[in-house]
């Protein structure tokens, strides 16, 4: 389990208990959280779950994979250092209190 | 005692009654008729989608898989090997790619929707099956017009009967088996008209395809496009039926719907949640997993039932009823994780277009009969027949 905050870029703030294995899309998804679409379901198709990580904590998340880079090209927001796909990043115990912030606008 | 045989006839016409046993008292169940562990609760469900080296899907994903078909397509394989075929399909599926199909799937929906001027009573089986073959055809760029190889309605009769299977042997039918090789047949003829004289289209892209210098064996090239066939034509087309089920049995949602068409994306996403053709999927455990008081064993299949954790009501509140503002984000209606459907963005843009040409000519109508044909399959579910009266 891991306690994931998402700050909308309204500013509204949420933050969600998730259980291991989910991935941070899902865990918007589930919750209400709207900054986030995930239109594919979480495959790494359709650059809809862009996220900036909290910059800090980048280097304590699994690289992305060539498919995310990949996919990434496609976000419809800025690109910016931190950027990630969110249904590609799965909850553990390790990212507890990470802090993502969503973009202005995913498609 | 409670029984889940998911080749009964009774849960063919009406699922969700059993669901909500499962979910209730049996969140991890044992069914002897489909020789499976059954997970019902949304939680488990998307826990176990997102675990694919747990619940592995190279033993096959269909609940009544098709011979020779495990390990060799997106459906039925794990990554790495998913990820690398599905690098070469997905851009073609994507949103932004689809723009240029928007156009000729308007002018179909129009020339197929346009025959109900005038009708007073008709199958919407029908105009759907022509409606998705059309589009399907369109979108692989399968040979259609002077090209065609087969004729269109017999492309639709064996995608339907290849994802039937057998109530009385809980296994496929020889008629099931002979649609699969009809349709692994028609595969490779367009596959070798495409290799011979490639085109700017998805197959041929495919078929000629390499990665990391290796081009993909043929049996992965054919296995997945006629998975590709099945699922575009069966899949849309089931969901299709199950839309126009909805608004013809749900006349508040169709008013609002024909009267404003901008409400038509909530009103499919509800219905993806609400009864979605792609009722339950299944997996493999690759490891001995301990759930809900039961321990499933390494090798045992199991059946994940997305129709039942989108009733859930451990996620959404007052689950039963069909409700075109609820915005039901997260459904399992596609699926998710890494195997979530493919063709996501396709089959949203092709209904809603669709329903916008549809309500043009039939903007009131309902259904004729209260009980309906339930398709025989283990895996999907949607009536054989839809008769509707205007």
């Amino acid at each position: 389990m891991a306690n994931i905050t998402y700050i909308e870029a309204s500013g509204q703030s949420t933050t969600v208990n998730l259980a291991d294995g989910w991935s941070l899309m899902q865990g918007a998804t589930a919750n209400g959280i709207d900054g986030i679409l995930g239109e594919c379901g979480g495959s790494c198709a359709c650059a809809t779950c862009h996220c900036y990580v909290d910059v800090d904590r980048m280097g304590e998340l699994p690289a992305a994979s060539d498919g995310e880079l990949a996919m990434l090209e496609n976000v419809a927001a800025e690109r910016r250092p931190n950027s990630r796909l969110a249904c590609q990043i799965k909850a553990t115990a390790a990212l507890e209190g990470l802090v993502i912030h969503l973009p202005e606008m995913q498609e | 005692m409670f029984s889940f045989d998911p080749y009964s006839p009774a849960v063919d016409a009406d699922p969700f009654p059993y669901y909500k046993y499962l979910r209730d008292e049996a969140p991890c169940f044992w069914s002897p008729e489909a020789q499976m562990w059954v997970l019902s609760r949304y939680a488990d469900i998307v826990s176990a989608g997102q675990d694919w080296q747990t619940y592995s899907s190279a033993s096959g994903n269909l609940m009544t898989e098709l011979p020779g078909r495990a390990g060799a397509t997106l459906g039925s394989s794990d990554p790495p090997k998913h990820d690398r075929l599905r690098g070469l399909i997905q851009h073609a599926f994507m949103k932004r790619n689809l723009l240029a199909l928007e156009e000729p799937i308007r002018a179909i929906a129009q020339q197929v929707f346009g025959q109900l001027n005038g009708a007073k009573q008709f199958d919407f089986k029908e105009v759907s099956s022509q409606f998705t073959v059309k589009v399907l055809m369109a979108a692989l760029g399968l040979p259609m017009g002077e090209e065609a190889i087969v004729d269109e309605q017999t492309v639709r009769d064996n995608a339907v009967l290849m994802v039937q299977s057998d109530a009385r042997t809980r296994a496929k039918g020889p008629e099931h088996i002979a649609a699969y090789n009809w349709m692994q047949d028609y595969a490779s003829k367009v596959i070798a008209m495409r290799r011979a004289n490639p085109r700017n289209d998805l197959i041929s892209n495919f078929a000629l395809a390499e990665i990391d210098g290796d081009r993909l064996d043929d049996r992965e090239v054919l296995l997945t496009t006629t998975t590709l066939i099945m699922a575009g034509v069966e899949s849309m087309g089931g969901f299709m039926m199950m839309f126009a089920y909805n608004l013809a049995t749900f006349g508040d949602a169709r008013r609002a719907v024909v009267a404003n068409p901008a409400l038509l994306p909530d009103a499919i996403e509800e219905s993806l949640r609400f009864n979605t053709s792609a009722q339950r999927f299944r997996r493999r455990l690759m490891q001995d997993v301990t759930i809900h008081g039961q321990t499933m064993k390494a090798g045992d299949f199991v059946c994940l039932a997305y129709g039942s954790g989108n009733r859930d009501e451990r996620q959404y509140p007052n689950p039963d009823a069909y409700d075109i503002t609820r915005k039901p984000r997260g459904h399992l209606g596609f699926g998710g994780g890494v195997h979530a459907c493919l063709g996501t963005a396709i089959a949203r843009l092709a209904v809603k277009i669709a329903f916008e040409e549809f309500h043009k000519v039939v903007p009131e109508y309902h259904r004729v009969a209260d009980q309906l044909p339930w398709m025989p399959s283990s895996t999907f579910r949607s009536p054989l027949v839809l008769e509707l009266a205007v």
